[in-house]
């Protein structure tokens, strides 16, 4: 196995301490006897799980990623920083689901961990923390992970460990990556990607007549990725981007985005579509308004949609002058329709359970909201991924993971749509939705002629 | 002491001397150093082209755009690196690092150009850009553009440090040519006061007593035969104004 990652000297203290030559070298050691329950960012569960015997650690540093009594996850997701939101509320819909599931015996008698990395929505860090979940932690699988920058660069570790079968399940981005070669065979999807997104967005702004998009993207690959899902798009109806204008990813929601929309002023757009976070989104949606650019912006789900409802509508008096122009695109369906099934599940686990991100990863306030979109997509990726380890059978192996997931057909997550895997399927969803604000919420948006025509 | 004039041009002219190679060895080295490090920065960032080009052919034809961006990002950490930009064979940008916006002068700029050329962009600063084909050129180019302030940073800072080298050693050779200077007067001072003292007294008996007089050198060669003129010419005063002190 590969032993180093390089100097420790850019830990900063932000997240999980990092690999070194020296302690991988010392790991099967350590997982023996206390790595596993030192490290400062480690979080099992809500606490309950976060408890093992030394013969579990063993049996981690056999390589099995499972013991008897437990089946730990690894998660290296955005805790910290401008996008905190979208780890915090993946998060929580998972473990409400985890706590579920272990509240009433676990899968096989064996409880669900997920053990916790945060790497502040950070390339670097990610790659840290994956390599320490993978060769220290010894993980069962890789699971949640936030971010198109931060899952791209980990995509070339999972195929350097392919022997190990190490796959990254549902991470909470839509990008081709890991849905095409020469990664793709190392990641599980479960919902829609950027470029079904995008098309969706693209295909109702043109039946409109709102023919001259523009897009304002965050510029790195999760931009990228919706930049050239918007431009496809295009192409199909015979048009090219109007305009581009981009930001640093990291931009707070109190930076200026002032020349970004002068700049798509410049090419008079019909719509603009924004590929980022929420705090920058927000901050271009409150400066075009601000700027007179009075177009449909639309959104994609990794946005964070509550968060930047949240931005745009706190404190202000006349809220709905900033957020009569949004468009959010979704991958799940809205929380608020309790006759689906599996939102009315997630409603209840949520109200339970009501998870909260360890004291430890929290370095900034974040308020949770009781229900959000991210929340409720990390509570159908756990329910997936409870499903697949039931699968599994009584003795979970990393070598029938393919197996048992290629082996869900047709599968009821209890939303409208079916889930099915295959070799040549690695995503299981496909359905996106559109919302717009009403009332300082999201609701669906049925008729886009009434509304933007 | 008076002597010391004698070594007055001598200190001036070592002074001088030294102060010359610094000037020029300065002048060499900011001008060896200036084009090398210009030259080596450049071919650098060349190699960072060539290699962006040659890792992104496969990945541009799969059209896996965001794997490109990812690529170009980790590029944009090496050091003076300020921009990248690739653009298609047809002049398309399809990856580049530009916040808010592509400047204007690199739109109109000539897509497919690889040879280096130096830009000035508004809010941005002074760059060099050069350019690498991606599969000879029919899939499009690579730009690097390495800030020139950056370079003129190292640059300035290497010439520093020579100078500062060359600088200290000066200082080192003109404090060690005066104190030389001052060892070879010291005798020299002596022998001029003995000389005075054997003008006005030479029939003194301690004046042939002086350890000056034991010297095997020249100095004391001179002293004994200062003693001895004076003892043969019986004694002749000086002048009153040879005073032989300063």
């Amino acid at each position: 196995m590969q032993s180093s990652l390089g100097p420790e000297a850019s830990n900063n203290g932000n997240w999980g301490p990092l690999v070194t030559r020296k302690s991988v070298m010392r790991s099967g050691l350590a997982a023996l006897l206390v790595a596993p329950f030192t490290a400062s960012s480690l979080v099992a569960g809500r606490g309950q799980e976060s408890g093992g015997s030394e013969d579990e650690s063993s049996d981690w540093a056999e390589g099995r990623g499972a013991t008897d009594e437990e089946i730990v996850l690894g998660v290296s997701a955005a805790f910290s920083g401008p996008s905190r939101g979208l780890g915090t509320e993946l998060y929580r819909g998972a473990m409400a689901y985890f706590n579920h599931v272990n509240g009433n015996g676990g899968i096989e008698g064996r409880r669900v961990s997920l053990r916790l990395y945060d790497d502040g929505y950070q390339p670097d860090p990610c790659v840290q923390n994956t390599m320490r979940l993978m060769l220290e932690d010894k993980v069962f699988s890789l699971f949640g992970y936030v971010g198109t920058p931060t899952v791209t660069r980990v995509l070339p570790i999972l195929k350097k460990f392919q022997d190990e079968k190490i796959f990254l399940f549902f991470p909470f981005t839509g990008a081709q990556p890991q849905r095409e070669p020469p990664y793709g065979e190392f990641a599980f999807n479960l919902r829609a990607s950027y470029n079904q997104e995008t098309a969706g967005l693209v295909d109702n702004l043109v039946q409109i007549g709102r023919r001259r998009i523009a897009v304002f993207y965050q510029i790195d690959a999760y931009g990228r990725s919706g930049w050239a899902g918007v431009r496809a798009a295009l192409d199909k109806h015979g048009e090219r981007l109007a305009g581009e204008a981009t930001y640093s990813r990291g931009e707070k929601f109190t930076g200026s985005m002032r020349k970004q929309v002068e700049i798509l002023q410049g090419v008079s757009p019909d719509a603009v579509i924004c590929i980022g976070a929420y705090a920058a989104c927000a901050a271009f949606a409150r400066d075009a308004v601000d700027l007179g650019l009075e177009v449909p912006i639309a959104n994609l789900s990794f946005v964070g949609s509550e968060n930047l409802l949240k931005l745009l509508t706190e404190g202000q008096d006349d809220a709905e002058r900033y957020t009569r122009q949004l468009i959010n695109s979704q991958v799940v369906p809205s929380y608020e329709d309790t006759s689906i099934p599996a939102v009315q599940e997630y409603r209840d686990l949520m109200a339970r359970y009501d998870p909260q991100v360890p004291a430890d990863l929290v370095q900034e306030e974040y308020a949770p909201f009781p229900h959000s979109f991210g929340s409720l997509e990390g509570f159908l990726n756990a329910k997936l991924m409870g499903e697949i380890l039931r699968r599994l059978g009584p003795n979970p192996d990393r070598a029938g993971l393919e197996e048992a997931i290629f082996s869900i057909e047709d599968f009821d997550l209890g939303i409208s749509e079916r889930v099915s895997f295959s070799p040549d399927r690695r995503q299981g969803l496909q359905s996106v939705y559109h919302t717009v604000v009403e009332d300082g919420r999201f609701v669906p948006l049925d008729d886009w002629g009434a509304r933007f025509g | 002491m008076r002597i010391r004039r004698l070594f007055k041009w001598t200190r001036f002219g070592i002074f001088a001397v030294f102060g010359l190679i610094v000037l020029s060895t300065s002048i060499l080295c900011i001008y060896t150093v200036d084009t090398e490090l210009s030259a080596e920065y450049e071919v650098n960032t060349q190699n960072i082209a060539k290699t962006i080009a040659d890792s992104s052919a496969g990945i541009l034809l799969n059209q896996n755009l965001a794997t490109l961006q990812s690529l170009v990002d980790q590029f944009l950490e090496v050091q003076g690196i300020r921009y990248i930009y690739i653009t298609s064979e047809t002049g398309e940008f399809l990856a580049h690092t530009f916040v808010p916006g592509i400047p204007e002068e690199i739109l109109e700029s000539e897509h497919s150009n690889t040879a280096p050329v130096e830009r000035s962009l508004p809010g941005m600063g002074d760059f060099i850009e050069v350019g690498s084909p991606i599969l000879a050129g029919v899939a499009g180019t690579v730009h690097v553009g390495m800030d020139l302030d950056v370079v003129a940073l190292k640059i300035q800072r290497a010439i520093g440090q020579q100078v500062y080298l060359i600088s200290v050693m000066l200082l080192i050779a003109v404090l060690a040519s005066i104190w030389f200077v001052n060892l070879a007067a010291k005798p020299l001072g002596e022998l001029l006061a003995y000389a005075v003292e054997l003008a006005k007294d030479g029939e003194n008996d301690e004046l042939g007593e002086r350890d000056l007089l034991a010297r095997d050198d020249e100095v004391g060669h001179l002293a004994r035969l200062f003693l001895h003129v004076s003892r043969q010419g019986g004694g002749r005063g000086l002048p009153a104004n040879t005073s032989g002190t300063e």
